[in-house]
């Protein structure tokens, strides 16, 4: 096995051409970062901030421009890199005359499982996203949310080392993301690194580990999520095991003003203030 | 074999798979395949129209002109469809973010179009050689009966015949998956295809144009021997007639030539069909 990060991007640059002039459209410029092993990454912006153009170059389905991405140690866009990878596309679309169970087993014959390997493993990842009842229905009676857990599914079932999830919960109720944030809560307990592109800020909150936030195209912000959310420049006081008289103190002081000391700890602010913060006048607004 | 060549087969037999399970479930193949064969059917029944010719001669033409017209439409925009439904249904963003490269996802989508067309036409050729076989019963025993000689037929020479036919719509398939593989829209390659397909089928004008003395110009020249080698000829397979009614007046190594040809630029057009799709935008 490779070491080193998950991810690592340097320089990474896209640009589209448009019209019959070719027009140049910068669609990601000069991004850099890098995703540790088993963790989970959220990758934050607006729509049209260049996040899944870099999520395509990452898995080679879009060529860059300009800059350098390896998966796991490996050059992107290889085979040995895709086969280390899981990747459930923003809005699933998979054939429909398949039932879920034959699209998982497809997947997984796809990804190099082996053929006596292919049906635990289709079991297992049907078990982990709550799909085995509806395993033998075609995908075309599927509602949104069961869309989604089959991609994620299919995401899974060959034990990829790396999973990518383009908005895993777009057009899902709140159970069902709910469902499926466990669901990314279990697959980094199993040691896989999570890379998660989603609106759902909360949620990014609580699952990730680290963040990046894009806009127009530029990474504005990336960082341990605990790191990028604490005030630094503010402080809580929590207090334990104080002398009576500090405390009596103290508490007198407070008293005066109606207050009381139970912690000393740094403030937060919300993901989604410093998300509407950096990313201003959002162009989806 | 090397346990990467065996790996990749396995990813080109499953995208055959799913190809050939998706284009046999659409009304479209169902609607030709029972067109096509209504019309080898009623050409029993119109047999009387045979223009002079002999009555297994016609119903010969009747079902090769079946085979040969809708096995080309089937192929040029069944491969096209297949090819487009991927993209514009976004499933070749699944598909090709899993360790399968843009040229197994390209042969795979041959060889399943190809597999269809393969069921297409074996029916069709089935059902004309019930057909004939009947009918040469019923004329023998008659022939017999006033003393004249039995017609030919050769069951074998009709289904090398439909083999023949089987790669021409191969070497159609590739041809098409090539001009996909470029193309932005699923009218355009149909359009483009269709072209090159009708230029294919006329390809042995500019051969035997080249051939005899004549005063064209050196551009001319030039466009004509250039195209003789870019477009196949696909005239050289429709030799149902002799191969079927006259196996004999077949020429040595006739067959064994355009089965070659065809293979050669099949494995030419996926090649160039795949050089371009990697560059393609997913």
């Amino acid at each position: 096995m490779k070491t080193g990060p998950a991810i690592a991007v340097k320089g990474l640059t896209k640009d589209f051409r448009i019209g019959l002039r070719g027009l140049k459209l910068r669609a990601v410029d000069n991004v850099s970062f890098e995703i540790p092993r088993g963790q989970v990454f959220g990758l934050l912006g607006p729509n049209g901030c260049g996040k899944s153009t870099t999520l395509k170059i990452i898995l080679g389905l879009v060529s860059p421009t300009a800059g350098e991405v390896s998966i796991l140690g490996f050059p992107f866009a290889t085979t040995s890199a895709r086969s280390r990878t899981g990747f459930l596309p923003e809005a699933p679309y998979f054939h429909k005359f398949l039932t879920g169970r034959e699209l998982v087993a497809y997947c997984a014959r796809l990804s190099g499982v082996k053929s006596e390997s292919v049906n635990p493993a289709v079991e297992e990842a049907l078990a982990l996203t709550a799909m085995t009842e509806a395993g033998d229905r075609t995908i075309g009676t599927y509602s949104k949310g069961m869309l989604q857990r089959i991609g994620l599914a299919q995401a899974i079932v060959h034990d990829p080392e790396l999973v990518i999830l383009d908005e895993p919960t777009a057009g899902v109720d709140p159970l069902g993301s709910a469902a499926i944030g466990q669901m990314i809560k279990a697959m980094k307990a199993k040691g896989k690194t999570i890379v998660l592109c989603s609106h759902l800020l909360g949620q990014v909150e609580q699952v990730c580990d680290r963040i990046a936030i894009m806009d127009r195209g530029k990474l504005v912000l990336e960082g341990r999520v605990d790191d990028v959310l604490t005030r630094r420049d503010q402080s809580i006081i929590t207090v334990e095991n104080l002398t009576p008289e500090a405390r009596r103190a103290a508490e007198e002081i407070l008293a005066q003003h109606g207050a009381r000391v139970t912690s000393l700890t740094h403030p937060r602010r919300s993901l989604d203030d410093l998300f509407r913060e950096l990313v201003t006048g959002s162009r989806d607004a | 074999m090397p346990d990467f060549m065996k790996a990749s087969l396995t990813r080109i037999s499953w995208m055959t798979r799913l190809t050939f399970l998706e284009a046999i479930r659409q009304r479209f193949f169902a609607f030709l395949i029972l067109l096509s064969a209504a019309l080898v059917l009623s050409s029993v029944s119109l047999r009387f129209l045979d223009f002079g010719h002999g009555e297994l001669k016609f119903v010969c033409d009747f079902g090769f002109g079946g085979m040969f017209l809708f096995g080309s439409v089937l192929a040029v925009v069944m491969s096209a469809q297949l090819f487009f439904a991927e993209m514009d249904n976004r499933t070749a963003l699944t598909l090709l973010a899993k360790p399968v490269s843009r040229t197994e996802f390209l042969v795979g989508k041959f060889l399943g179009v190809w597999l269809v067309l393969g069921v297409f036409i074996f029916t069709l050729s089935t059902l004309l050689g019930i057909i004939l076989w009947a009918r040469c019963q019923e004329l023998t025993v008659a022939a017999i009966e006033v003393g004249k000689a039995p017609p030919e037929l050769s069951i074998t020479g009709l289904f090398s015949y439909t083999g023949m036919q089987w790669a021409r719509l191969g070497v159609v398939a590739a041809m098409i998956l090539m001009v996909a593989s470029l193309a932005r829209t699923f009218l355009f390659t149909v359009i483009v295809g269709s072209m090159l397909v009708v230029a294919g089928q006329l390809q042995w004008l500019a051969q035997e144009t080249l051939l005899k003395p004549s005063d064209l110009n050196i551009f001319s020249k030039l466009l004509l021997t250039v195209s003789t080698y870019i477009i196949p000829n696909l005239q050289q397979f429709n030799i149902g007639d002799a191969l079927t009614l006259d196996h004999g007046s077949v020429a040595d190594g006739a067959v064994t030539l355009a089965l070659f040809s065809g293979s050669c630029y099949i494995v030419v057009f996926l090649f160039i069909g795949s050089l371009m799709f990697q560059r393609r935008e997913i």
